[in-house]
């Protein structure tokens, strides 16, 4: 077995470190330009300061947080019993997780917005978000868990815990999920960036996520421009690095054991 | 795709019933009825949020202001959307080929066991995090880096190599499927790994031992097993790339047509302002993600009866 | 026509209008010279009982905003909520449509002029006109009050003068081979406001007229051919980092950049010489049925007052009423002194809704065919 890594392998980290460390660092770059010769940090403190900033990433980590529970509680039983009991209708489920593929953003916040004006309860808060966010990142959450339903027994391991007495409530909290928990920590970590980045809804209907304040800030002010994107790009890896910490089984994202 | 065995084990369901006191009291009933609730609730929540908005559209396309009308759809074959159409389907599937490609070759050698661990964690996080790194950022890195006046053009021309003399641009179709490649690249890393794992060191080592050189093990294992999952990350990467917008709005400012960029136009533009042309055009988009995901699902199913 | 920052001799026909600038804070100062009405204060009162004030697609740094908005809430105390500063006259509309009856509903819009007549044909305005109505001219409000222009710009240049050393004076000079890769629109001509100005004024600079831009099409085409234009969408990041140092944008937004920059980089702004300069105006509406109705009563007759309007001029960006506050001496000589040259805003002509919609259809059709990046 080859121990090391081939010519090939090598060439392709390589092209890889430097096609994506490049863009950053002349961001970085631009990021401490004060205006003629002068390089500083003062786009970096005037953005750490903005209350805006903390506001805006705030909502965006807290709709990520509420998308991933809105998963957890709708898309992950579904899918196990549709596993279970109904695999008939599992070419269902798989078309509606391409779905969100085939409606672009916009064409889908149009429609939204004229069907629904209400209740103000729902429709008047960023919570909102969370419905269409739940279908961004559903083609991805939905094939994480299914990688994982598939890698492994559900069956066997249900029918054992069954026979030993065990109700649905303590399959699913004592043994399935804890089997589950590489897959669906992959499919935590894509919603998380999905719900990071997303802009197009959070734009229309007028909430200030993470991504609509840099979008705005990053028309107007140049260097905070720069400096925002890479203060936005390493608070989400911070953030990701986060969870994979806290789910320490594996060192990838999906797969198995 | 998935052809499952019937639900055949009376086992489970008579052991709750039991526990519930006999099969066909209310309780046991309920208990039944539980997994099902949750299954309804799904589809409820999708038809509710996904399917109606989409329906909406499409009606919107055909409705004009004295009933239905095709003039919207026919809009669509002026030489203006025929072109975005024509350039957006290029652009996404060069850009997910290079995804494919480009993420299919990293995620390889990461996995290699000569990869050091740290490595592969740092690529796998920072790959999440550049999946989603696209719009008015990623745009303006690339601009400072290989615009006309970037930082790396600028360095090159000092060497003596003037790109843009070459005839590359950032400002084109290629010059897009390189910056679609930041994020698209690590899409395909995040979704070919689970598959790539599936692929067991003991069948590398059976080929080796055979005599298979490195060519004939992936022609005939490798390859054949991995590439369901290589056509749905094509499939997925493709979608991807057909639906962003902010990135080559702020690349190029709309001036090379693509279809999400003139539904912006006339859906949230500052000039003119046309919904049903915009619902024409996303029902274009639709119709054409739906024979993308046609074929990708009739190729599957052969893949799969091979499989078996 | 000179570029800006001190063009003594452009302004000396202006200045003649009246009595010289010494006189005008004297004449400000006596009692019952005001030609304008106090806002009355039951306005005040009950705006300030609605709570607060809701608006939209207001960036801080166009034509001042940052400054009106600012002002606004210390004079009255109502305080302003500004969403989606950077939206589209498009998405104001919608955001009218979708959050209607919400307490989050935008009480009033700034919108392009194709757009305001959008709106009113599809009745989301309310009527309102504001006590200074009839200063406004004719062309730039709706008879029936429902929309009513609040400034007007002209295209011009900009151009970051470290990159590009010398500043592009008339469009034939952009086609000048030291300017290749520079030159910059603000977005796409059907989907940006400026970008469509900029092809227009163009086509007035090369034989055509506000019944045809196709020249202006043919004129970018020709730049696109010589390398000259860069597709990319031109930001003050851009003008001022040098990614897209020559920009055709609104002149109050290039002023307005230019003086951001100041201890960045200098910027130089200008309106092309040589042609009939190009201009449009923006367009407030009062929501119909908004949250704080009383509230965007005395927005907009904050905004139509001298107070106002003498703000969206500190922002570069000539307000409606500014013929009529040159007549009555309002302008501060300061002020005046940081402005372009008078004579291309005093003979403006904009373009009717009916030639806006044929330019669009013809910019549609060959844009595409004749503008290759």
């Amino acid at each position: 077995m080859s121990a090391r890594l081939g010519p090939v392998a090598v060439l392709a980290i390589v092209l890889g470190i430097v096609f994506f460390l490049t863009p950053l660092i002349v961001t970085f770059a631009f990021s401490l330009w004060e205006g003629g010769d002068r390089y500083g940090f003062a786009a970096y403190r005037s953005l750490v300061g903005d209350p805006d900033l903390w506001a805006s990433l705030l909502l965006s980590l807290r709709l990520a947080a509420e998308t991933m529970l809105l998963g957890m509680v709708l898309l992950v039983p579904s899918m196990i019993f549709v596993h279970l009991k109904a695999p008939g209708l599992k070419p269902l489920f798989e078309f509606i997780a391409a779905l969100p593929f085939v409606v672009p953003a916009i064409a889908l916040v149009a429609g939204l917005s004229a069907l629904y004006t209400g209740p103000a309860w729902l429709i008047g808060t960023p919570n909102y978000l969370v419905i269409p966010y739940f279908f961004l990142a559903l083609p991805y959450a939905y094939r994480a868990i299914d990688v994982g339903l598939s890698a492994i027994d559900v069956r066997t391991l249900t029918d054992a815990a069954h026979s030993l007495g065990a109700g649905w409530g303590q399959v699913f909290r004592l043994v399935l999920l804890p089997n589950l928990s590489t897959a669906l920590l992959g499919a935590t970590l894509l919603t998380l960036t999905i719900v990071m980045g997303e802009f197009t809804f959070a734009s229309v209907l007028l909430f200030k996520t993470f991504a609509v304040y840099i979008n705005d800030t990053g028309s107007s002010k140049v260097t905070e421009a720069a400096a925002l994107s890479l203060l936005s790009f390493v608070i989400t890896w911070a953030a990701m690095l986060g969870v994979l910490l806290t789910g320490r089984n594996t060192t990838d994202l999906g797969g198995t054991h | 795709m998935a052809e499952g065995g019937q639900d055949l084990s009376p086992a489970p369901q008579a052991g709750a019933a039991a526990r519930h006191g006999g099969a066909g009291t209310v309780p046991a009933l309920l208990a039944r009825a539980v997994p099902w609730l949750f299954v309804a609730a799904f589809l409820a929540f999708v038809a509710a949020f996904m399917l109606a908005p989409m329906v909406t559209v499409l009606v919107q396309a055909v409705w004009g202001d004295h009933g239905p009308t095709l003039a919207y759809v026919r809009q669509l074959g002026e030489y203006r959307y025929a072109t975005a159409f024509a350039n957006s389907l290029i652009l996404s599937a060069a850009a997910a080929a290079v995804g494919v490609v480009g993420g299919g070759l990293l995620a390889y050698a990461l996995l290699r066991p000569g990869a050091p661990g740290w490595l592969r964690s740092a690529m796998t996080s920072f790959s999440a995090v550049a999946a989603n790194f696209a719009g008015v950022p990623l745009a303006f890195a690339f601009i400072s880096t290989l615009g006309t006046l970037g930082l790396l053009t600028a360095q090159l021309k000092r060497l003596g190599i003037d790109i843009y003399g070459l005839g590359f641009s950032l400002y084109s179709l290629g010059g897009l499927t390189l910056t679609y490649a930041y994020f698209q690249v690590p899409l395909m890393l995040i979704i070919i790994t689970p598959a790539l794992r599936g692929l067991r060191a003991e069948w590398r080592d059976a080929a080796e031992n055979l005599g298979a050189t490195v060519w004939q093990y992936w022609w005939r294992v490798g390859l054949p097993v991995l590439w369901p999952s290589l056509l749905a990350a094509f499939v997925l990467l493709f979608g991807n790339a057909f639906s962003a917008y902010a990135t080559p709005y702020a690349l190029t400012a709309g001036n090379i047509q693509l279809v999400p960029t003139e539904i912006s136009n006339v859906l949230s533009g500052n000039v003119m302002e046309s919904p049903q042309l915009g619902a024409a055009l996303a029902a274009g988009m639709i119709v054409v993600m739906t024979a993308v995901l046609l074929v990708y699902w009739l190729a599957a199913r052969k893949a799969a009866r091979w499989r078996r | 026509m000179q570029q800006t920052g001190g063009g003594a001799r452009g302004r000396r026909d202006w200045l003649k209008l009246g009595l010289a600038g010494l006189a005008v804070p004297a004449l400000a100062a006596l009692p019952g010279r005001r030609a304008q009405a106090a806002i009355p204060d039951a306005l005040v009162a009950a705006a300030k009982k609605n709570g607060g004030l809701n608006v939209i697609a207001l960036p801080r740094d166009w034509a001042n905003y940052g400054e009106i908005i600012d002002s606004f809430t210390a004079k009255y105390g109502i305080k302003i909520d500004s969403a989606n500063p950077d939206g589209s006259s498009a998405q104001e509309l919608q955001a009218l449509r979708s959050l209607k009856g919400q307490a989050r509903c935008p009480d009033s819009v700034d919108v392009g002029p194709s757009f305001a007549l959008i709106g009113k044909q599809q009745g989301l305005f309310a009527a309102n006109k504001v006590s200074t109505w009839d200063s406004i001219p004719a062309d730039m409000k709706d008879a029936d009050g429902e929309w009513v222009g609040d400034y007007f710009g002209l295209v011009s240049f900009a151009a970051n003068r470290s990159v590009a050393k010398t500043m592009p004076m008339t469009w034939a000079d952009l086609k000048k081979p030291e300017y290749k890769g520079m030159i910059a629109l603000n977005g796409s001509p059907l989907g940006a406001g400026a970008a469509f100005a900029a092809v227009f004024a163009a086509a007035l600079a090369n034989g055509g007229s506000h019944d045809d831009i196709a020249p202006g099409v043919h004129f970018f085409g020709e730049l696109a051919k010589l390398g000259n234009f860069n597709p990319a969408k031109a930001t003050p990041a851009g003008l001022v980092g040098g990614q897209t140092p020559i920009t055709i944008d609104w002149d109050y937004l290039s002023l307005g950049y230019r003086q951001k920059a100041q201890g960045k980089a200098d910027v130089t702004v200008t309106i092309p010489e040589g042609s009939t300069p190009y201009g449009s105006f923006y367009c407030q509406a009062v929501t119909k049925g908004g949250p704080n109705p009383d509230a965007v009563k005395l927005w907009m007759e904050y905004l139509y007052s001298d107070e106002g309007q003498l703000l969206f001029l500190k922002g570069f960006a000539h307000p409606v009423r500014y013929a009529d506050l040159v007549k009555r001496n309002a302008v501060p000589e300061a002020l005046a002194k940081e402005l372009p040259p008078a004579a291309p805003y005093q003979n403006v002509k904009f373009a009717s809704q009916d030639q806006l919609a044929k330019a669009q259809k013809v910019l549609a059709d060959l844009w595409p065919k004749v503008v290759k990046i």
